[in-house]
C-alpha cells in the first residue's frame, strides 16, 4: 500500500497530495529526497531509500520537465510494490492534462487518482499471475526467483521493460542465480545511501546487457562477494600472528647484522649544526584570484555543431534537422537525447571522469530534459550541453563553506586548536601538501603545529621535521612504531598548551581494502574528533577514485564505535600540474563523496596550492 | 578676419537652408506625412520599451535566505494570501509579477504598481542563481528561520555577508530587510537577538575576510548594520499564519520611488 503520493512544482509548491492515504509521513522524506538525490544529480537512479527512527520508506519519482512538475510516491520499504512506476507515469499523463500554472487547488484529481490506482494494481496482479504461469523445463526455480527479485530491483529501470530483462536472464541461465544472491548481499551490506543504489543500478545494467564482457563482470562480482568473507577471515588470523615480531632471515653463517638504522645519532640532537634557511617563497597561490578567459567558447561550439551535424545527419537527414532546429520540436524524447548524451559521456570519459559517474550524470541530465519543449533556434546538442553544464556546476559548487580561515577563527574564539587530519592512499602527496597548507596558514598569521602520526613509513617523521624547520613551525613527533591515535591526542594537548591555533596531523598512506589499517584510522578519528577530515587524492587517478572514496567513507562509517561517525569532510586534490586538461578526477571524487574540493595542489613548492575554480573546471570538462 | 569667416559660414548655412526648403516642398505631402509618421512611431516604440524595461527592473524584490527559512511560503502569501498545501525544498526560483494580495482587495484611488517578486532557492548548491537576480533587485529580503536560528548561524551570516559585499548591491545601495520568519512558534528567538547575533558573526567574518573587494563595517570596531551604506532594517513575520504586514510595507517602500 502506498503511503503517500505527492505532486509539486520545481519551485517548491505542493499541488496535490492524496487525501485518502492520509498517513502523515514520519521524518521529512521528501525534503531529504530533494536535497540528497535530485540536487545531487542522482535523479537517474531508480529509487531512493529513506531511513528515519521508526520508519523506512522507499521513494520513487518522475518528472514532467516541460511543465516543471515532480511526482513522488512513498511506500514502506518492506513492501515491494510493482505498480508504482506504472502508476506514476499514468498520474503524470493525466495530471498534465488538467494542469494550469495559475491553479493551485486540484481536488478533482482525487477521483481520477483512485481510478488510476485501481487500474495499476489490477495490472500488477495480472503480471504477477502471468509470470507464474510460464514454466520452461530447466532452471525453473532459478528463473522465477531471479525474475521476482529482478523485477523489484529493476523496477525503476526505464530503458527496459520487464519482458526484456526476463529474456536477458535466459541467456545468463546458471550464472544468473548465484549473481542474484551476490546482489542481494550487496543490498543488505550497503547502507541505504544513494551510492550503493547507484552501484546496484550499475551492476543491473551490466546484467541486462549481453556480451562476453559481462561474463567477466559476473565472475568478478561473484568472486568479490566471496572475497569479502575471505579477507575478513584472513585479517583476523593475520592480526593474531602479527604479535610475534619478525626475525631477520639468516642465509648462511654470516654474523647477525646490526639493526638497519642508518640515521645519524648526532642529527637528532644536532639541529643547531645545520643552518636552515627559512622558507619564504612569496605569496601562496591560494590568495591569487584566477582570471577565467571566456573567449574560446564560440570556437569550440562551432566544432561541436560540425561534429553533431554528422551524427544527426545519419539519423534524419540534414534538412529535417535544420527545420526542426528552427521551428522547435514538440517534445524531447529519450531517443533524441541519446546520441547527444552518448557523445557527451564519451567526452567526459576522455577527460578522465570515472565511467560510472559519467553514466549516472548522463542519466540524471536525461531525466531532467525528457519531455521538455525544445526552444526554437536551438539544437538538441546545445540544450543538452547547457543542462550538463548546469548539472556540473551544481555538483562542483560546495555544499558548505570551504573557507578554513573562518573556521579557524571560530575555533580560536572557543579556545581550542583546529585539528585537520590528512588521510589517503599511499603516495598521493599528503606530507607535501600538508606543508603547503601550513605555509599558507602561516601567511595569514595563524599559529600552526604539525603532528607526525605517520609512524610506519621510513623517513616520514624526518620529512615533516624538515618542512617544519624550513617554515619554523613546531612539530610534535614520537618517532616510529607508536600508536598514531595516541600521538595525535598528545599533539593536540601540546598544541592547546603552547597556544597553536591549528594542528595538522599527517597519517600513513593506506589502501582502502586494508581492514586493520582502516580500523586504526577510524580509531584515530574517533579518539581525537578532528574538525576537518581531509581526503588527499591525486588528480591522476582514474576509475579507482570512486572505489577509494566510497570505501574510505564506508569503512570510516562502519568501523567507528560511535553512533555518529565522522566521514570525509573535504578533498585535497594533488598533482594537478601533471594532468593537462584531464580534470575529471575532481568531478568523480566530488560526486561520489559529496565533499567539496578545498585545496588543489599544483606543484611541489610551498606556494603551489590553490582553490578550485568551478567555472574553469566545467569549461575544461565540456571542451 | 574672423568676422569675414563667420559671415561666409552664415551665407553658406542660409544657402543650405534654402536648398533644403525647396527640396522639402518638392516632395508630395503624402510621402512626407508617412515618413514623419514612421519616425515618430519608432521613437514612441523605443520610449515605451525603455520605460517598460526600466519599470521592470525597478520593481524586482528578491526573497533570499537559507533553505527551509520559509521563502516559498512567503511568496505565495504575497501572491495569493494563503500558503496552499505547503511547500518543499525549491529547486528552481519562483518568479511572479503581481499585485500584492492585500492591496488587490483594497480599493485604492491611486495607481497600484505590480511587483515582480522572485523567490530564489536557498540551497547551497543553487547559489549561482542568486547572482543573476542581485543585479536587478530593487529590494532584498533576507528571510531567517527564528526557530532553528542558532545551528545555522554561521552559514546564515556567511550568506548575508556575501550578499552585502556583492558588487551590484554595494553600487546600487539596495535596501535590505532582515525578516525573522516563523514567529508564530513558541520557541522563536526575538528580532533583536537575531540581529545582535548576526552582527557579532559578521564582525568575525569581515576581519577574517581576505579576498572580497568590498569589506563591511569599520576596521577595528564591532560591526553594526547601521554601518552599511545601504539601508538594513529588521522585521518579524509569520508565513504560515499570514502575518506579513512589515514585509508588505517594505515592498511598497522599495517599489514606490
Amino acid at each position: 500500500m502506498l503511503e503517500q503520493l505527492l505532486i509539486f512544482t520545481r519551485g517548491g509548491l505542493i499541488l496535490w497530495t492524496c487525501k485518502e492515504l492520509g498517513n502523515a509521513l514520519r521524518g521529512s522524506p521528501i525534503d531529504t529526497l530533494i536535497r540528497s538525490c535530485l540536487l545531487e544529480e542522482r535523479s537517474g537512479a531508480a529509487s531512493y531509500n529513506y531511513d528515519a527512527p521508526g520508519c523506512s520508506y522507499t521513494l520513487k519519482w518522475t518528472f514532467h520537465n516541460d511543465l516543471g512538475l515532480v511526482f513522488v510516491a512513498v511506500y514502506q520499504r518492506i513492501l515491494h510494490l510493482l505498480y508504482v512506476d506504472d502508476l506514476l507515469s499514468m498520474v503524470k499523463q493525466e495530471f498534465s492534462v488538467i494542469y494550469d500554472p495559475k491553479r493551485t487547488l486540484y481536488n478533482d484529481f482525487d477521483d481520477i487518482f483512485q481510478q488510476l490506482k485501481k487500474e495499476a494494481e489490477a495490472r500488477a496482479e495480472e503480471m504477477k499471475e502471468s509470470k507464474q504461469v510460464s514454466k520452461p523445463m530447466n532452471n525453473n526455480l532459478a528463473r522465477k526467483q531471479g525474475n521476482v527479485q529482478n523485477g523489484n530491483m529493476d523496477g525503476g529501470n526505464k530503458k527496459k521493460s520487464g519482458g526484456e530483462s526476463r529474456n536477458d536472464l535466459d541467456g545468463e541461465n546458471f550464472k544468473g542465480h548465484p549473481l542474484e544472491n551476490g546482489n542481494l548481499n550487496n543490498n543488505h551490506i550497503g547502507k541505504g545511501e544513494a551510492t550503493t543504489i547507484g552501484k546496484n543500478n550499475g551492476k543491473e545494467n551490466g546484467i541486462s546487457n549481453n556480451g562476453a564482457f559481462d561474463v567477466n563482470k559476473l565472475q568478478k562480482l561473484r568472486s568479490k562477494g566471496g572475497k569479502k568473507t575471505e579477507t575478513v577471515a584472513n585479517k583476523v588470523s593475520k592480526e593474531e600472528t602479527k604479535k610475534t615480531t619478525k626475525k631477520n632471515r639468516v642465509w648462511d653463517d654470516s654474523p647477525k647484522e646490526a639493526k638497519l638504522d642508518f640515521t645519524d645519532p648526532g642529527s637528532e640532537n644536532g639541529e643547531q649544526h645545520i643552518s636552515v634557511v627559512s622558507a619564504d617563497q612569496g605569496e601562496s597561490m591560494m590568495d591569487k584570484d584566477e582570471i577565467v578567459s571566456s573567449d574560446n567558447e564560440s570556437e569550440s561550439e562551432d566544432e561541436e555543431t560540425a561534429k553533431d551535424n554528422k551524427i544527426d545527419g545519419k539519423k534524419k537527414g540534414w534538412f529535417s534537422s535544420m527545420f526542426e532546429s528552427i521551428a522547435g520540436k514538440a517534445n524531447l524524447e529519450k531517443s533524441d537525447l541519446e546520441p547527444a548524451l552518448k557523445a557527451l559521456k564519451d567526452r567526459l570519459m576522455t577527460k578522465n571522469v570515472a565511467e560510472e559517474i559519467a553514466e549516472k550524470l548522463c542519466e540524471s541530465v536525461a531525466a531532467s530534459l525528457e519531455g521538455k519543449k525544445l526552444a526554437s533556434f536551438t539544437r538538441i546538442s546545445s540544450t543538452v550541453q547547457a543542462a550538463m553544464e548546469d548539472a556540473l556546476t551544481r555538483i562542483l559548487t560546495p555544499r558548505r563553506s570551504i573557507d578554513i580561515l573562518r573556521d579557524v577563527h571560530a575555533a580560536k574564539e572557543q579556545g581550542k586548536p583546529y585539528v585537520v587530519v590528512f588521510v589517503g592512499v599511499n603516495g598521493v602527496g599528503k606530507s607535501t601538501n600538508l606543508a603547503k597548507v601550513a605555509y599558507w596558514l602561516q601567511q595569514h598569521n595563524v599559529n600552526v603545529m604539525m603532528a607526525a602520526c605517520d609512524t610506519f613509513r621510513s623517513g616520514a617523521v624526518e620529512q615533516l621535521r624538515t618542512h617544519a624547520r624550513r617554515q619554523q613551525i613546531p612539530i610534535f613527533e614520537k618517532g616510529y612504531e607508536k600508536d598514531p591515535a595516541i600521538v595525535a591526542k598528545e599533539a593536540i594537548q601540546e598544541a592547546s598548551r603552547n597556544g597553536s591555533d591549528v594542528v595538522l596531523v599527517d597519517t600513513a598512506g593506506r589502501m582502502q581494502d586494508n581492514e586493520p589499517l582502516m580500523r586504526a584510522l577510524s580509531k584515530l578519528i574517533y579518539v581525537n574528533s578532528p574538525d576537518l577530515v581531509l581526503f588527499v587524492g591525486e588528480a591522476l587517478v582514474g576509475n579507482d577514485a570512486v572505489d577509494q572514496l566510497s570505501k574510505f567513507n564506508q569503512k570510516l562509517g562502519d568501523l567507528s564505535p560511535s553512533p555518529n561517525p565522522r566521514l570525509i569532510d573535504g578533498i585535497l586534490l594533488t598533482k594537478f600540474d601533471t594532468i593537462d586538461d584531464k580534470v575529471g578526477a575532481a568531478l568523480s571524487m566530488v560526486y561520489i563523496s559529496g565533499a567539496p574540493v578545498m585545496f588543489v595542489g599544483c606543484g611541489q613548492s610551498y606556494t603551489d596550492l590553490k582553490k578550485l575554480n568551478v567555472k574553469s573546471i566545467v569549461k575544461t570538462l565540456l571542451k | 578676419m574672423d568676422k569675414e569667416k563667420l559671415d561666409e559660414l552664415k551665407i553658406q548655412l542660409q544657402q543650405l537652408l534654402n536648398e533644403a526648403q525647396e527640396f522639402v516642398q518638392q516632395i508630395p505631402p503624402a510621402q512626407l506625412c508617412t515618413a514623419v509618421g514612421v519616425v515618430l512611431f519608432t521613437v514612441f516604440l523605443f520610449t515605451v520599451m525603455y520605460y517598460l524595461l526600466k519599470h521592470r527592473s525597478a520593481n524586482t524584490i528578491l526573497l533570499t535566505g537559507l533553505s527551509g527559512s520559509g521563502k516559498t511560503v512567503l511568496f505565495y502569501q504575497l501572491r495569493d494570501g494563503s500558503c496552499h498545501q505547503g511547500s518543499v525544498t525549491s529547486t528552481k526560483p519562483n518568479e511572479g509579477r503581481f499585485l500584492l494580495h492585500s492591496e488587490a482587495n483594497k480599493l485604492q484611488k491611486g495607481k497600484m504598481k505590480h511587483v515582480h517578486v522572485v523567490d530564489v532557492p536557498g540551497h547551497s548548491r543553487l547559489l549561482a542563481k542568486l547572482d543573476e537576480f542581485l543585479s536587478r533587485a530593487a529590494g532584498i529580503v533576507f528571510v531567517v528561520d527564528s526557530v532553528e536560528f542558532l545551528p545555522h548561524l554561521r552559514i546564515a551570516s556567511e550568506y548575508l555577508y556575501d550578499i552585502l559585499t556583492n558588487a551590484s548591491v554595494v553600487k546600487r545601495k539596495t535596501p535590505l530587510l532582515l525578516l525573522c520568519n516563523k514567529i508564530d512558534r513558541v520557541t522563536a528567538h526575538s528580532m533583536d537577538f537575531i540581529r545582535r547575533q548576526l552582527e557579532k558573526e559578521m564582525t568575525v567574518l569581515s576581519s577574517a575576510d581576505t579576498s572580497d573587494e568590498h569589506t563591511l563595517g569599520v576596521v577595528g570596531e564591532a560591526f553594526a548594520f547601521s554601518q552599511c551604506h545601504n539601508k538594513v532594517t529588521t522585521a518579524e513575520a509569520s508565513g504560515l499564519t499570514g502575518d506579513i504586514y512589515h514585509l508588505e510595507q517594505f515592498i511598497s517602500e522599495c517599489v514606490k520611488p
